[in-house]
């Protein structure tokens, strides 16, 4: 019972780093309707960044956060000028091809500039592990757990309850009717890029401490991102940390039970499922287009 | 003077990967082999998930050709296999109707060997590899040499020293899905039972992406396993061993070679290595001897990292293709006739073909001891220890 309630906890703290990822993906989405293909590859460069910054200064990765968050946030906007507006009126699936294009670009850019071994940046706050009662977990998860319901929370009423979130909703919907109305649309798009590119280097910073950082570990994030925002429902916030929840419960919980290859199989099985059973995943609206 | 907050940053890394942009440039420059004395291309994945490793042995290789004895001068142009089968017969097609080719040093992934071989037996033209895979030696082409003892005979190395050195007969075996991953774990199986021992625990199914071990772990522990026997690439056994410290077990954990590159050391603190050990070919990171110290001070002053045994097993191999040169081989054919017969005294050991193109026939086992990144050699195999009948 201990082992599996230690799984469990294992499980979900993974899934808050994943959660934190597929934010940052359904971030853009929803103010943008653009699937970010490069969105693994941006995780990775804040993985990067966070390295990097800490070689320059030996201090707790919390303290880096606010400026990893910073040069993300113009790369994202770079990579919004770059992919996104110059094809911003051609079919969805341009604008796909070319964010997996410079997520390619991105690879490359790591491996000359980092060399090609997985590199670990700084802890969020000090190494080592815990314990509640029984159950041990790594003072890295609970950090990572406690910025990722920080910055979901935050997502989430940023977008439900602020004029901005409605803009930005507004702009995803109609982007014609939101400027004939009077939003700076192409303003609040390149900032999505930004925040939503923040946030994956926010996930970057936290992941690349444990897990490392190295040029091609983030093609199975943006898998992960995508998989968790059709599991819980195109756009939905929620859904995407339930969807990341799942996916981190079957590679550690699941996995304890049968073999890796096994439970990987069985997520596919279960999204499979997932699209028969429930089209539009979990907390989806029933009538969606999906990219 | 360097600033020690970028030692973070490998610059030879970031200098080669560079220069690895203007390959098609560096492919084109082989035309200046005309006024060398030999023409010896470097075929290796430069590019892709086997760059750390490819990294290493163009490195080995680079440093013995700017060292070429008896005065020779040796055009070497670098064509990258982008870790990949296809890409790598390509490349290695291109490299060898580049000019005239006496040999070519070429990759550590055996995937890519594979594929390169049929290219070699075509031009007849001797490859100098550093792959482990056991087969490559196996199927009769003679154009193949290898500086490394194969994957059969090290394997051997690492199970012996679980079972006879550490006494341990309640083994926990775990491999990645890689065909490295999966060549070396049916390997160890083998002998673990030509040994004597069944693993109370056996995984060959992680993916090299996974991230989380504990269920690993947690199987692990639930077999009562007594060590913990790790054949994978470098990132899954790195994150294996970190996170089985983290979780307090304490069995020993005896990997393959991987762990032993200096960039995956560097993601260890000294103390999460402690009770961890590893088969390797050669060690020259623990400047064990005199010679070793030498070429591995060299090397770190060349390109700005520790060396690794897989730099040096190429370095050795490529520097005894330049003695017999020196020595007057001008033809692939001479030099094909030579490696077969003749013997070399290397940095890392003698080397000596045994008839089928593997000359390296020693392997090490290393240990840390929870103070140090570098390693201190417990155990050396040679020549009939790594065969078991």
């Amino acid at each position: 019972m201990i082992t599996l309630l230690q799984l469990v906890i294992n499980g979900l703290a993974l899934g808050a780093a994943y959660a934190l990822v597929a934010l940052g993906f359904v971030f853009i989405v929803n103010a943008t309707g653009a699937v970010n293909f490069a969105h693994g590859d941006l995780v990775m460069a804040g993985g990067y960044v966070a390295f990097g910054l800490g070689a320059l200064a030996p201090i707790p990765a919390i303290y880096l956060l606010p400026l990893v968050a910073i040069l993300m946030f113009v790369l994202g906007v770079a990579l919004a000028l770059l992919a996104y507006f110059p094809l911003i009126n051609r079919p969805p699936s341009t604008v796909f091809i070319s964010t997996l294009l410079c997520g390619i670009i991105l690879q490359n850019a790591f491996v000359v500039l980092f060399g090609p071994q997985a590199h670990a940046a700084p802890p969020l706050l000090k190494s080592g592990i815990t314990h509640i009662g029984e159950i041990e977990i790594s003072i890295q998860a609970m950090g990572t757990m406690v910025v990722a319901a920080i910055l979901i929370a935050s997502q989430y009423l940023l977008f439900t309850r602020t004029q901005i979130g409605r803009r930005l909703r507004a702009t995803a919907e109609d982007r014609q009717m939101a400027q004939a109305v009077g939003i700076p649309a192409f303003a609040l798009i390149a900032s999505t890029f930004g925040l939503g590119t923040a946030l994956a280097g926010i996930a970057g910073a936290l992941l690349a401490n444990q897990f490392f950082v190295y040029p091609t570990g983030g093609i199975p994030l943006s898998v992960y991102a995508y998989i968790a925002v059709v599991i819980g429902g195109w756009g939905s916030i929620a859904g995407a940390v339930i969807g990341a929840m799942i996916i981190s419960l079957f590679q550690v919980v699941v996995s304890a039970y049968v073999s890796y290859a096994a439970a990987t199989g069985l997520l596919y099985m279960t999204l499979l499922l997932i699209f028969v059973v429930r089209p539009q995943g979990i907390f989806g609206e029933r009538v969606q287009r999906r990219a | 003077m360097k600033n020690p907050a970028l030692r973070g940053f490998p610059t030879s890394w970031r200098h080669g990967s560079a220069a690895m942009l203007g390959l098609g440039l560096l492919a084109m420059s082989s035309g200046l082999a005309q006024s060398a004395d030999a023409y010896l291309p470097i075929v290796m994945p430069i590019t892709g998930f086997m760059s750390v490793e490819g990294g290493s042995q163009r490195n080995g290789a680079v440093m013995a050709l700017e060292h070429a004895p008896g005065g020779k001068t040796i055009d070497y142009p670098v064509f990258d296999t982008g870790t990949s089968a296809t890409g790598a017969a390509t490349a290695l097609d291109k490299a060898l109707s580049n000019g005239k080719p006496i040999a070519a040093a070429v990759t550590v992934f055996g995937t890519e060997m594979v594929a390169m071989m049929p290219v070699a037996a075509e031009y007849k033209v001797p490859l100098l590899t550093i792959s482990g895979l056991a087969k490559i030696t196996e199927s009769g082409n003679p154009y193949i040499f290898r500086f490394l003892p194969n994957d059969r005979e090290i394997k051997v190395a690492h199970a012996r020293y679980v079972v006879e050195k550490l006494k341990k007969t309640k083994i926990a075996l775990i491999s990645d899905t890689t065909a490295y991953g999966q060549g070396g774990f049916a390997l160890l199986q083998e002998d673990f039972t030509k040994l004597g021992v069944k693993p109370v625990y056996e995984d060959s199914s992680i993916a090299p992406d996974t991230k989380d071990m504990s269920p690993l772990l947690a199987k692990v522990k639930a077999s009562g396993a007594d060590a913990i026997v790790v054949h994978s690439v470098a990132a899954p056994m790195a994150l294996i061993v970190k996170q089985a410290k983290a979780a307090g077990i304490t069995l020993p954990i005896i990997n393959s070679s991987s762990i032993v590159e200096p960039t995956a050391t560097a993601l260890f603190e000294p103390a999460e290595l402690n009770g961890v050990c590893a088969e390797t070919p050669s060690a020259p990171e623990t400047r064990a001897t005199p010679k070793i110290k030498e070429w591995a001070d060299a090397y770190k002053t060349r390109f700005g990292l520790e060396p690794d045994g897989l730099a040096l097993g190429q370095y050795d191999g490529v520097m005894m293709v330049l003695t017999l040169i020196a020595k007057g081989a001008k033809t692939p054919e001479d030099l094909r006739a030579a490696l077969q017969k003749e013997t070399y005294e290397g940095v890392a050991m003698t080397y000596k073909s045994n008839g089928k193109g593997d000359l390296s026939h020693d392997a090490e086992i290393v240990c840390w001891d929870g103070t140090s990144r570098i390693p201190k050699v417990v155990a050396h195999y040679a020549g009939a220890d790594m065969v078991l009948k």
